[in-house]
């Protein structure tokens, strides 16, 4: 069997994946996280000393706290299979990376393991954030300098 | 069963027409406010407490506007600047400070305790970490 030909029969074997209905799953599964964040939000704006501003900071660490007791029981990961990108791409997915690597390498040892292992999946995350915080940070400071536009 | 019943009075309790402008404090020249306000489409719901000769305004913006919110936070303020000159207003367009101002009114708040309060609103609503 020639290459092209085993693709051919590849491709007409595959099922096609449901790409409508995993972008519909993503965005409600995504919808309803980004619903509680927003109640998390609310809650400390009005039970605490928070204006809109700021709230941000203990909404999203809340919300990652969420995320890790969930993988913790196992439950994020039923989540992850249902939603997919809707449970990855808001900030609850870096408390789930962060915690699934950590108890996949338990076994290798509380430091080596546990501490080597802890942001072998989050760390781009981080690595990345910080760098592009700083490559936004300097382009508009450049704009700033030039009067281009105002901070 | 009980939940298409709670969906349906969550929409329709959205329906009610709320107070939207509310001019709070002694009576001084609330319709006048509430016309500066209104003249502003971007508008949508507002609390003005006014006491001595300072003035507190917590509005909240259309949805489409909040994108905008700090240029248009920052136009009202010229305007009530320019309108009012011999008077310290404050504009915020931030949830906490709406909240507050509601409560505020709700509660009645004493002179002196309504100074402080309003103090308090100030320092957080400039807090940025």
């Amino acid at each position: 069997m020639e290459k092209e030909q085993y693709q051919q029969l590849e491709q007409s074997v595959t099922p096609k994946p449901p790409y409508f209905k995993n972008a519909a799953k993503a965005f409600f599964v995504g919808g309803i996280i980004c619903t509680i964040g927003q109640a998390v939000s609310l809650f400390y704006i009005i039970f605490f000393d928070f204006t809109e501003a700021t709230a941000g900071n203990p909404t999203v660490s809340t919300m990652v706290f969420f995320a890790m007791i969930l993988t913790g029981f196992g439950l994020y990961k039923r989540i992850g299979q249902f939603g997919g990108a809707g449970s990855a791409v808001p900030v609850t997915g870096f408390g789930n990376a962060v915690i699934s690597a950590a108890i996949e390498h338990k076994s290798e040892g509380l430091v080596l393991g546990v501490g080597g292992n802890l942001f072998k999946l989050a760390g781009s995350v981080v690595l990345f954030g910080v760098v592009s915080a700083f490559f936004v940070a300097l382009i508009k400071y450049i704009l700033v300098t030039l009067g281009v536009v105002s901070w | 069963m009980m939940l298409p019943i709670v969906v349906c009075m969550a929409l329709l309790s959205g329906c009610t027409e709320k107070e939207k402008f509310i001019v709070y404090g002694p009576p001084q020249n609330e319709e006048e406010v509430e016309a500066v306000l209104k003249e502003e489409k971007f508008v949508e719901r507002t609390t003005v407490i006014q006491y001595d000769d300072k003035m507190l305004v917590a509005v909240q913006f259309k949805p489409w506007d909040k994108w905008k919110k700090a240029k248009l936070e920052k136009k009202l303020q010229k305007k009530f600047d320019e309108k009012y000159p011999n008077k310290d207003v404050f504009v915020s367009a931030d949830y906490k400070i709406f909240y507050e101002a509601n409560k505020i009114k709700k509660d009645q708040l004493e002179d002196n305790k309504l100074t402080d309060k309003i103090s308090e609103l100030k320092k957080l609503a400039q807090e940025e970490t």
